[in-house]
């Protein structure tokens, strides 16, 4: 499948940046995180970069904290200790809508479309950074209101496009095979403009020419220098996309490197990657 | 593939849609508008309650029915219009339209300051907050004696006037509450239908709503939260205030919990995905309530009060039951056949 990325207007890093060399510096830092939920550790000292337009995967079992650090990096959860930078802005204490609007936006493990409105609409939602109308220009159908609408709805077209669900635009999620619905709901996260997309387990429940359209388009978006962080367990099909793998075990980072380096990784291999060899020769 | 010319083109298309909802308002409005005409002063007068308590549930609507937030404060918000607008206009001699205006602005501050700390709290413990609005809301009235007459309550408040007309005619007071009440159905629709609908909806969690996904899209869930809060306010102040211009005499005691009841009872009824559940829900329950006004007592005797809390009980319990949505989607469904962008 080709995927054509010309809806899309906003891309990664701005030009007075690029020419700075802003660029150089790591798009997300983050800096010796720990979480705990009680007496539950989750998260123990986790420290790693991303620079611009990489691909990076976090790996690891069930109950390795990679859920809950997208959680703290998109302000969800709250940062015990440590710190999170991005664009060389701390976002420690920043609210969660502060955070997107400042360029990193989340795809759920559950997706989490709306159901209370149609396809098009949670795009839509999607775009609500890109437009201005407040309650009154909305309440009295201002014309600048007007504009904004026909804007938010060309665009939140457009991504949809993207992900080649034009068709579905005013379906009810509920509708959709669990697959268009994954795929909405990176449309949705797409029209935010955001440089950084923390994907939650992207390919759960994905037909395997779901997975393959996925691949193309998380490719796509990182030739237009978008950031992706993606928390996966399907290790096989990320390998092949992957510029950086960190692997987590127990909220520590037992692994960080390319694909190839961690394959190789006997700690990995011990804790994560050996487990799933021994289920395969076991089955 | 490209997002084809032909696609972006039939947005209008879907959009124009909403020019439907214009129609039915057209229709509705051009509806009552001419229903004083041709009936009586009881009716009209019935009309003219349905008129305040619609408004008032219409703001309720967009708090429950869009935000999700439970609100059993209203009765606080109609009393804090009345009485401001009364205070104003009694006490301090202001013209009793810029007491109108000044009271929903007095209202939506209040409103404000309340729901910044109000909304951090969710479910059940919200609901016991905005129930213990209204008793504040009662007690402050009730102490406040000097400004406010407390128990005894105000009277003489003038009326609203324009055209050599007051609010003491009853036509004057029904074309003026139906007007505005129209006048906010379209704002309210228009809202439903844009960015901040949207936003609304998305933080609804008990309409397939997620909080946390609308944040990670960039929406501030508490300063939308708060806004329709004080949108809300500003609804139920209006109401108040034409309220307290056309009774001329207001108590503490019609602020209470019971009429925050009636309102949310009149939006589960009407149906909270709609602002138009805010007239059926109305309608029906003063119908109700005035046919056991009327029969009841000829019927087994003694007043009709005790019947009417009875009455809203099982209304409520069958609705829940029955009608999980309100009447509003039967309503849409029994309408000629043409896809709404959205319901």
């Amino acid at each position: 499948m080709k995927v054509n990325l010309a809806g899309m207007k906003s891309v990664a890093v701005p030009k007075k940046e690029r020419r700075s060399g802003a660029v150089d510096a790591p798009l997300l830092e983050v800096r010796n995180v720990s979480m705990a939920f009680g007496v539950l550790t989750v998260l123990n000292g986790v420290s790693f970069s991303v620079p611009v337009g990489n691909i990076l995967v976090m790996i690891g079992p069930n109950g390795a904290g990679k859920s809950t650090l997208l959680k703290l990096i998109s302000g969800l959860l709250p940062l015990q200790e440590g710190e999170v930078w991005f664009r060389q802005k701390r976002l420690n204490r920043i609210a969660p809508h502060r955070i997107a609007s400042l360029g990193i936006t989340q795809l759920f493990q559950d997706i989490q479309l709306f159901s209370n409105m149609s396809v098009i609409e949670n795009v839509m939602v999607g775009c609500h950074l890109r437009a201005k109308a407040d309650f009154m220009s909305s309440g009295l159908r201002l014309p600048r209101a007007r504009v904004d609408e026909q804007s938010v709805l060309a665009t939140a077209m457009s991504q949809l496009s993207l992900v080649g669900l034009e068709q579905k635009a005013w379906a009810n999620p509920g509708s959709l095979s669990w697959g268009q619905q994954k795929l909405v709901g990176l449309a949705r996260a797409l029209a935010t403009g955001s440089e950084l997309l923390l994907l939650d387990e992207p390919y759960s429940g994905l037909l395997t020419v779901e997975v393959d359209k996925l691949n193309q388009l998380i490719l796509e978006l990182q030739r237009q220098g978008i950031t992706t962080l993606i928390v996966e367990h399907l290790t096989d099909i990320l390998m092949g996309i992957a510029n950086q793998v960190i692997v987590l075990d127990h909220g520590e980072k037992i692994a960080e490197g390319t694909p190839a380096e961690v394959q190789h990784n006997k700690r990995v291999i011990d804790a994560y990657l050996g487990s799933e060899q021994m289920a395969d020769e076991g089955s | 593939m490209l997002v084809s010319i032909q696609n972006i083109r039939e947005i209008p298309k879907k959009v124009a849609s909403t020019n439907r909802q214009y129609l039915a308002v057209g229709i509705f409005a051009m509806l009552m508008l001419t229903i004083p005409l041709g009936a009586g002063v009881y009716p009209n007068t019935v009309m003219v309650e349905v008129g305040f308590y619609s408004i008032v549930t219409m703001g309720l609507i967009l708090v429950m029915g869009f935000a999700g937030q439970i609100s059993l404060g209203h009765a606080a918000l109609f009393g804090c219009g009345a009485y401001v607008s009364g205070i104003l206009t009694t006490q301090y001699h202001f013209s009793p339209w810029l007491a109108l205006f000044l009271a929903a602005v007095f209202t939506g501050g209040v409103a404000a300051i309340v729901g910044r700390a109000m909304f951090r709290m969710h479910g059940l413990i919200l609901a016991g907050v905005t129930l213990a609005l209204n008793l504040v809301f009662f007690h402050l009235i009730s102490s406040l004696s000097d400004l406010t007459g407390g128990a005894m309550g105000m009277m003489n408040i003038p009326p609203l006037s324009l055209g050599g007309f007051t609010s003491q005619n009853l036509l004057f007071n029904y074309y003026l509450l139906w007007i505005i009440a129209i006048l906010l159905l379209m704002f309210s629709l228009n809202l439903a239908n844009s960015r901040v609908g949207r936003a609304l909806r998305s933080l609804n969690a008990y309409a397939g709503g997620s909080e946390d996904a609308a944040q990670v899209l960039g929406v501030n869930i508490m300063k939308y939260k708060v806004w329709v809060f004080v949108l809300s306010a500003v609804y139920a102040s209006i109401a108040g205030s034409i309220y307290a211009h056309y009774t001329r005499i207001i108590e503490p005691g019609t602020f209470m919990l019971q009429f925050s009841a009636l309102v949310a009872l009149m939006a589960i009824i009407g149906g909270r995905s709609s602002p138009w559940g805010a007239f059926l829900g109305a309608g029906l329950i003063v119908g109700i309530r005035q046919l056991l006004q009327e029969f009841i007592p000829a019927l087994v005797g003694g007043p009709s009060g005790s019947y009417e809390l009875i009455a809203y009980g099982i209304i409520l319990v069958v609705a829940l039951l029955f009608l999980p949505q309100g009447l509003f989607p039967i309503v849409q469904k029994a309408m000629p056949k043409k896809k709404a962008i959205m319901s």
